[in-house]
């Protein structure tokens, strides 16, 4: 089958939704499947990546949770994608991958429902979501084996997707988290937002800076 | 962007909303000075995820188009009316710019609550929250729309007061913002 890996991270390099996808696409290529990328980072989808995405069988979005939704720019997306895919008239099943700052997978879950709404609204198949929480941690643990430390759950819902994929099945939305303690997790992203004021020329205290007042 | 008195203005009354002018104008026939409204009436940049609202100009968005202040507008906020279609059980494209461009408001760092991460607050302002959806809903789009919005609440540390449907903008002009908030 040819599925279409959809990255709808507004970010142009490096991503956490990226990533996840690098990790999938060599799962699903060992059970014989083509994969095409897709970046949509804009909310303007170019005509070719339509084309392209109509072409496929079966559609998986990674995308990163924006204020417990998902970012401006795919909605604009989804929405020409509707009207592209109704003319087209397949109807690939589609997977997401919603990945959160917050450390619960589970907040994902309007994001997933969502996608879920796209579909049907569309006339696709929707086959099922992947809520992951702590997805901070993804870009430092990039270079680890996925099954290895921190992605050992990642692993586990990747290898089931891509299973549910070849079987052509779907599912219940699955909710979990890297594997990395909470209290570390908090602790980590406070010393990163810290060094990133002070490589700005900020003090720690700036962060806290109020407007207007 | 309508813009009244902002510097003079402690307490606003927000709203953030993607109709046609014609439609904003009947819904809010007399606009009080203490009342803005956020519109789509200039060119918006969409949330390119930097961060840089946070590290680099924190409680200010880097990308200085007219929507660059939206955190500093939700601190001098205390009712929020959000007018948006409903996509997919979410808000529009420009709805949902303008929240995406808004997380100034709230702060870097971590905190529990109810047993769940989110994020500290910056500002002390208790805000309601009312959304006003309009298009053709389904029930699980419906449920969808409601869900965000208690949740949209609860990250931004305000309270969920409504959530209303209305098959088209013209339906909500059948009574003015005013006479529902009193």
């Amino acid at each position: 089958m040819k599925i279409g890996l959809i990255n709808g991270s507004p970010k142009l390099r490096s991503s956490a939704s990226r990533c996840i996808l690098q990790y999938l696409q060599p799962l699903l290529e060992q059970d014989g499947h083509v994969a095409a990328a897709f970046a949509l980072h804009n909310p303007e989808l170019a005509p070719e990546d339509a084309q392209g995405i109509r072409e496929c069988d079966v559609l998986i979005f990674a995308l990163p949770l924006y204020v417990d939704g998902l970012p401006s720019h795919m909605v604009s997306c989804l929405l020409h994608l509707e009207k592209s895919l109704a003319r087209s008239g397949k109807a690939p099943t589609v997977y997401a991958i919603v990945n959160c700052g917050f450390y619960e997978g589970h907040q994902a879950k309007w994001a997933l429902n969502m996608m879920e709404n796209w579909c049907r609204r569309t006339g696709l198949r929707w086959g099922y979501g992947i809520g992951l929480g702590a997805g901070g941690v993804l870009l430092s643990v990039q270079s680890v084996p996925l099954g290895a430390g921190p992605t050992r759950n990642l692993a586990q819902a990747l290898r089931q997707l891509a299973s549910s994929v070849s079987q052509g099945v779907g599912g219940e939305n699955v909710f979990t988290t890297m594997n990395f303690p909470k209290l570390l997790y908090k602790l980590a992203a406070e010393i990163g937002w810290c060094r990133s004021a002070r490589a700005n020329g900020l003090k720690i205290r700036d962060l806290s800076l109020r407007r207007g007042s | 962007m309508t813009c009244k008195a902002v510097e003079r203005v402690e307490v606003m009354r927000l709203v953030i909303h993607d109709l046609e002018p014609g439609h904003i104008d009947r819904l809010f026939p007399e606009q009080p000075l203490n009342l803005l409204v956020i519109s789509p009436d200039a060119p918006i940049h969409h949330c390119v995820g930097c961060f840089g609202c946070w590290v680099k100009t924190p409680g200010a968005c880097v990308i200085r188009d007219r929507y660059g202040d939206l955190g500093e507008l939700l601190a001098k906020s205390q009712d929020v009316l959000i007018i948006s279609r409903c996509c997919y059980g979410g808000f529009s494209p420009f709805v949902k710019n303008v929240l995406d461009r808004s997380i100034s408001y709230i702060h870097p760092f971590f905190v529990n609550k109810n047993g769940e991460m989110h994020h500290r607050r910056r500002y002390s302002n208790h805000a309601r929250l009312t959304v006003w959806f309009y298009g053709n809903v389904t029930e699980q789009e419906a449920n969808t729309a409601r869900g965000l919005v208690e949740a949209n609440a609860v990250n931004l540390w305000w309270e969920a007061a409504e959530v209303e449907f209305y098959p088209s903008p013209k339906e909500m002009e059948a009574g003015c913002y005013e006479d529902r908030a009193n």
